[in-house]
């Protein structure tokens, strides 16, 4: 935790062919998830900084809990924003 | 090997074979529940995913316990090598080797959910179809080898457990589609009222699920993102809603194909 970079931002994003609508990510995620209508991620465009712990929190659970393996959290430093 | 004559080497080893034999059938069913998408509304379906995994925790504890007491007890003779390789226990060959067979495939499965995060998902979720055959095995070997399980309350055991697995196997390959289809439990359209699973906020009893996405009447639901509808003939479609599900950047059109 405390190695942790806490400046940038990062995004989680979906393999939308690896995805099959399980809707763990919005219950791990739920403020970087949203589902649509048949169950399938909607996620937070935009970049979320790193100091957001909790949010960071959450997209690493949300990638370790899928059962497809669909999300990946995409980092991006300071100096190259999204 | 070593020569332990307490009996209660002998005593572990069948306790915890039976109790192993329960944590599996409680995994795999939890397994089922994962992939059959239950969950949602009462309980989140991450929760069951993470009794799953921690489940296989515990039997794979039971299972080392009850692998390392027939290794080291000198009652009956197994050696170390027949843990892995079928077809090398002098007591019992057959049986003995179809536990071996079913701990190699569990390991296998566990060790490829272990490494889930480094290796391919197809080759994940390929290996996790071994889990129905090495309960089957790890059934077996408990009917062939049982002291207990011929019997009394371990007959009922192992019939309850093979039962269980049984319907979940049937349910898990006939009973539901594999992709998300319909409004799903987790949608805020199929839940008009309250929040989801993670808030641990009560709610409503969960509305039943409707067979078909169209058997529902769309007015029923919030108006906006309305999905595409069927063509019924003669069906409004409502003017200037986006009909697109995703909010996303718009996609160029493609051209109407012609036959």
């Amino acid at each position: 935790m405390g190695m942790r970079r806490r400046s940038g931002t990062f995004v989680l994003q979906v393999n939308p062919i690896l995805c099959d609508g399980f809707g763990h990510c919005a219950e791990l995620a739920p403020e970087l998830v949203k589902t649509d209508e048949w169950g399938y991620p909607i996620i937070v465009n935009e970049p979320v900084p790193l100091a957001n712990v909790a949010a960071y929190e959450s997209a690493r659970y949300a990638e370790r809990g899928c059962p497809r393996q669909a999300l990946h959290i995409q980092r991006f430093s300071e100096k190259k924003p999204h | 090997m070593i020569a332990l004559t307490t009996p209660y080497l002998w005593y572990t080893t069948r306790a915890t074979g039976m109790v192993t034999l329960i944590l599996f059938t409680m995994v795999v069913s939890l397994g089922t529940l994962v992939a059959n998408r239950i969950g949602g509304t009462i309980v989140g379906r991450f929760e069951i995913n993470e009794l799953h995994r921690s489940l296989t925790m515990v039997a794979m504890t039971f299972l080392a316990i009850h692998i390392l007491t027939t290794v080291l007890d000198s009652f009956v003779p197994t050696g170390l090598i027949s843990v892995v390789i079928p077809m090398t226990s002098q007591y019992k060959r057959v049986a003995v080797g179809i536990g071996a067979i079913s701990f190699d495939l569990i390991l296998a499965v566990w060790t490829s959910s272990l490494l889930k995060l480094r290796i391919p998902n197809t080759t994940w979720r390929s290996i996790h179809w071994l889990s129905w055959l090495g309960f089957t095995t790890a059934l077996v070997h408990g009917v062939m080898t049982g002291t207990d399980s011929r019997k009394g309350i371990g007959l009922i055991v192992v019939v309850a457990c093979a039962l269980t697995v049984l319907i979940a196997a049937l349910w898990r390959f006939f009973g539901r589609p594999t992709r998300a289809a319909g409004r799903t439990a987790l949608s805020p359209l199929a839940v008009t009222t309250g929040p989801q699973a993670t808030s641990g906020a009560p709610r409503p009893a969960p509305p039943s699920r409707p067979a078909t996405r169209s058997a529902r009447p769309l007015a029923q639901t919030r108006p906006a993102p309305a999905p595409p509808a069927p063509r019924t003939p003669g069906g409004p479609r409502t003017p200037g809603v986006e009909q697109r599900p995703f909010p996303t950047s718009p996609l160029p059109k493609s051209k109407k194909r012609r036959p």
